[in-house]
């Protein structure tokens, strides 16, 4: 499996600095923390809009070639952060690597709450040029829940001063009023939204209010005993939360060459597009099924593809398919609507076996042939189907079944298929110049990574 | 003369349901003879870019759901048909033989099946003008017909068709690279613009993003639109207004959330073998014959497979780049005609999906076949079905969202078909042995929606004339997959399109000599 990395973003009058207590207890992950354009380091560049600043970071990653990263943004870090996945998740050329987004207080798409005396305050601190040292305590000292010990403290208020007065009015008087809401929309990459207990305006109602509708994937936590400097106050707590969403989303995390391939020009947007789509999890309620039905659904997946890890979540997806697909077109005349047909069969299969889920596999399969020969059904019963439904119900559940497996990205990694990477974007369209047995092309390299 | 867009007020000359094989080439050419036509589409208009190289993403299929009976039903949805402005040719697979004269005087010659009402040579000449047209790739020579020539070399064959290739010659069957209805070099395609060369992608059933392969949105269409054609998308039809005299003055459609009429001369329903006899059975209409829905054939499709220790991967390349003859009148089988042989390039959804249906697989054999997708190839069969009187599309009780009932198809093998399956398996299991694969095994599959509204001599046998026109109704013309009078071992498409010009010809000469 492959363990993606992380790309850290600072706050307004912050640098990548900012994330060193946090990253200490990451070692083990892969990171880098970025400077953004007007701060730390690249104090020099003075302003650059929002949008510049996305690009930077796309650009960032493209550089790179980050095949698996989560971005880890905080509050102005956030609104780029949210911005770069948006693209990914739309299928843009070198991002596809984007496989998880965490938000720590941050700005969200939307013109950032702020209450406005504090933003002229904050505009007021710049009016002479640099800011003051005291201003800069302010602002650390009131973006705090207590105070920073030394020399966090210190560290805090000195990246404040490093920031470029262009950089910091830029953002307060135009980057956090932009509303970026449609042209986010929804980010189907799973994310984690981390508010501060005791933060203001980017607390965790704000959080909820404001960046959770754009995540249909995603979690809230707060963190106690910090405000708005979450990094610095609490980064124990916070490289927790983020340790374990990485664990969530490396699942998801597709064999770099294959990635390096899906990102490349040779792909479609659109088709880049749906496959991404696909290495989402299933939302939570996929609506349709009752525990008991899921679970003899995840031993069916179970018999029919034997090397499938997660059962569950290809079952919840062909339980998606069944109950909200628009249907494949057709369906066998002798059975019901897929649903019911779906809903029906799995009942028949639990009674007819006298509970399913319960026998022990060879029981189960055994089972299963039978069914496959007409020899089990119910035809006493209207919730059943009758052993010659049975038949065509259990061809229907190892279509549906394959189907929805042979569609994942991470299969297509697995059995080296690259059959997605033709017709890209351009105005000559990629296709394959070797057809013949064993003469493989050099950009085909997903099998060399693959067993 | 009035120019497109036309009101819903002015009486065209015709209207055309369906703009797939059967609508495009008819719609030019009325056009193109200067008549006012309006075109009424279902689906969607595309644009080649717009096609996704992904099988569950692809949006070109008829998906409304088809009811499918029978001991032996057929799959529709992405197997059977589309949906957009193009239809079917959207996603088409372009392997284009030509039809066989024997297999026009099926009933003749075999005393089963029956004849088509047109000589083999008439339809012809309309089958070249449709390749002259499209641009057809193929062999310098024909080994089944020493005439015939091709206006664009063949595309490289893929993996399968070399191990085709290979198990032919070693068991002294003929076999060539196969008419495809691509272009295998850069093309301007009048009226449309540059058609690119064939980049070999493999994605031909989800639709050609460089235009390559003959679709009607790239070629007949936009020739009737500079004529002067217009075309409605996202139209459906509904029903039809007629006069007292049982003549259809009007077509009624679903458009835009609301219901539309066109005022028109003359109808030409072209909406394929299921929607055609579907319509005309929920309104009622042009069935005095009693032969809507009959005659339903599909043709026996049966796939062999097998493992290679090579690295196949079959997705690469055009996919049905050879093809055999030479099982067109196979001795002792017990069919009645025969069938064709064309090596398979499949993706990976699509084999899954076969293998758990017509090889009825699942567990660790399904799974570790699937995992060796790269090694895998295949051949299969189109091959001649016969009508029935057990195969036919009725209507099911159930409605669809504009309240009409929808189709049911029944469909099982009966002793032509089952000769067929059994011969071919054996040959292709042969042949597969020869070329080096292993594991082999058998799909069960049939593909096409033929005959439903068949030609004719006489309208108590037939729902259309050998024109193409209704018995029933003097200015109702049907053209697409329904009319066949039988199925044919050659691939529809290409004899539709044929078909669909000669519709139009005897459509203008009709007028003609009315107006004379
Ligand atoms: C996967 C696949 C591969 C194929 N490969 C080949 C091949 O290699 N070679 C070959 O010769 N043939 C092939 N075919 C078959 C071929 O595509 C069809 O036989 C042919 O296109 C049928 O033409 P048609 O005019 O009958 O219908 P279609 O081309 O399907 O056109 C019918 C049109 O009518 C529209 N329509 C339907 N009802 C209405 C309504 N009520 N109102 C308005 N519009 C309506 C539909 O949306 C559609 O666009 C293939 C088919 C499939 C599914
Ligand atoms: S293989 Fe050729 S004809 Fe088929 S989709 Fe690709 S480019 Fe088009």
């Amino acid at each position: 499996m492959t363990q993606p990395s992380l790309v850290f973003l600072h706050a307004l009058g912050a640098s990548h600095r900012e994330w060193d207590g946090v990253r200490a207890d990451l070692s083990d992950i892969d990171g880098i923390a970025l400077d953004l354009p007007g701060f730390g380091e690249r104090k020099g560049e003075g302003y650059a809009d929002v949008a510049a600043m996305a690009d930077d970071l796309a650009g960032e990653i493209r550089r790179r070639r980050l095949t698996a990263c989560i971005l880890v943004g905080h509050s102005m870090g956030g609104k780029i952060a949210t911005i770069v996945a948006a693209r990914a998740a739309a299928g843009e050329v070198g991002l596809a690597g984007v496989v998880g987004v965490v938000l720590v207080a941050a700005s969200p798409p939307c013109p950032e709450p702020m209450d406005e005396d504090r933003r002229e305050q904050m505009i007021g601190w710049v009016a002479d040029g640099a800011i003051g040292r005291a201003d800069a305590e302010t602002f650390v000292d009131a973006n705090t829940a207590t105070p920073l010990p030394e020399p966090l403290r210190e560290k805090a208020i000195a990246d404040v001063r490093r920031s470029s007065r262009e950089a910091w009015l830029g953002w307060l008087e135009r980057g956090s009023l932009e509303d970026w809401r449609a042209r986010v929309g929804r980010v189907s990459i799973p994310a984690l939204i981390v508010a501060g207990a005791e933060d203001g305006d980017l607390g965790e109602a704000a959080q909820r209010a404001h960046n959770l509708p754009h995540y249909p994937h995603a979690e809230v936590r707060s963190v106690e005993g910090a405000a708005h400097l979450i990094p610095y106050e609490q980064p124990q707590a916070l490289a927790r939360l983020i340790r374990a969403h990485v664990a969530a989303v490396a699942s998801s995390a597709l064999p770099a060459a294959f990635v390096a391939i899906l990102g490349s020009d040779r792909v479609s947007r659109r088709t880049r597009t749906a496959m991404l789509e696909r290495t989402r999890p299933v939302a939570d309620a996929p609506a349709g099924w009752t525990a008991a039905e899921r679970a003899i659904a995840a031993q069916l997946v179970a018999h029919i593809l034997p090397e499938v890890e997660d059962m569950d979540g290809l079952a919840a997806r062909v339980e998606r398919a069944v109950n909200q697909g628009q249907g494949d077109g057709w369906r066998f005349a002798e059975l019901p609507a897929d649903a019911e047909a779906w809903t029906r069969g799995l009942a028949t299969l639990d009674a007819v076996s006298g509970g399913f889920v319960a026998l022990d596999h060879d029981a189960q399969a055994n089972w299963l042939e039978r069914i496959a020969e007409g020899q089990g059904g119910a035809t006493d019963d209207e919730r059943h189907l009758s052993p010659a439904q049975m038949v065509l119900w259990f061809q229907d559940v190892r279509a549906e079944i394959v189907r929805q497996w042979v569609a994942l990205p991470a299969t297509m990694a697995a059995i080296g298929y690259d059959g997605f990477a033709v017709g890209g974007d351009g105005p000559r369209k990629q296709g394959y110049s070797r057809t013949a047995a064993t003469d493989v092309e050099t950009w085909q390299q997903v099998r060399e990574t693959m067993a | 003369m009035s120019r497109a867009p036309y009101s819903h007020q002015e009486m065209v000359d015709a209207v055309v349901i369906g703009t797939g094989a059967g609508g495009a080439p008819l719609t030019a050419r009325l056009a193109k003879a200067g008549l006012s036509v309006v075109a009424l589409e279902a689906g969607r208009s595309f644009a080649p870019n717009d096609h996704v190289a992904d099988e569950l993403a692809a949006d070109i299929y008829w998906m409304e759901e088809r009811l499918s009976g029978g001991a032996d039903p057929t799959a529709f949805g992405s197997n059977n048909s589309g949906m957009g402005v193009g239809g079917s040719t959207l996603h088409w697979g372009a392997f284009c033989p030509r039809p066989d004269a024997r297999d026009l005087q099926l009933k003749s010659l075999t005393g089963q099946g029956a004849d088509w009402p047109i000589p083999h040579a008439e339809l012809i000449a309309y089958v070249e003008e449709v390749e002259a047209f499209t641009g057809v790739s193929g062999p310098a020579d024909y080994p089944w017909d020493a005439r015939r020539r091709y206006a664009y070399p063949p595309v490289p064959r893929n993996a399968s068709a070399d191990a085709m290739a290979r198990g032919c010659e070693a068991m002294g069957i003929t076999a060539t690279d196969a008419p495809a209805a691509l272009v295998s070099r850069d093309r301007d395609q009048p009226y449309w613009g540059q058609r690119q060369a064939c980049v070999n992608c493999g994605t031909c059933h989800q639709g050609c993003r460089n235009a390559a392969k003959t679709s009607m949105d790239t070629s007949y269409l936009p020739f009737a639109v500079a004529h002067g054609a217009e075309v409605r998308s996202q139209a459906r039809v509904l029903s039809f207004d007629l006069d007292h005299e049982g003549q259809i003055t009007g077509v009624v459609y679903h458009q835009g959330g609301e219901e539309r009429r066109q005022r028109c001369r003359a109808v030409f329903l072209c909406a394929g073998g299921v929607e055609s006899p579907r319509l005309l059975l929920n309104l009622g209409l042009a069935n005095s014959s009693g032969q809507v829905g009959r005659n339903f054939m599909a043709h026996v499709a049966t796939q062999v497979w097998g493992r290679f220790d090579d690295e196949m991967r079959m997705n690469r390349g055009y996919p049905s780049s050879l093809i055999t003859e030479d099982m067109m009148r196979p001795a002792e089988a017990g069919c009645a005609g025969g069938y064709l042989i064309q090596s398979l390039g499949v993706l990976p959804v699509n084999l899954a999906t076969q293998l758990a249906r017509g090889a009825g697989m699942w567990g660790t054999r399904l799974q570790s076949l699937l995992r060796q997708y790269n090694h895998m190839a295949g051949i299969g069969i189109n091959g001649e079905c016969l009508p029935h009187p057990d195969n036919r599309l009725t209507l099911s009780d159930e409605t669809d969202a504009f309240g009409h009932r929808k189709a049911r198809i029944d469909f099982s093998y009966h002793d032509n078909e089952r000769a067929i399956d059994r011969h071919s398996r054996q040959v292709m299991t042969a042949i597969w042995e020869a070329a080096g694969a292993k594991d082999i095994f058998a799909i069960d599959r049939s593909a096409h929606t033929i005959g439903t509204c068949r030609m004719g001599g006489n309208g108590d046998e037939a729902v259309v004339d050998a024109d193409g026109r209704s018995f029933d109704i003097a200015n109702l013309w049907i053209c697409d997959n329904s009319i066949f009078p039988s199925a044919l071992a050659a691939n529809p498409a290409l004899t539709i399109m044929a078909l669909s010009l000669r519709t139009a010809d005897r459509f203008l000469a009709l007028s003609k000599a009315r107006a004379a």
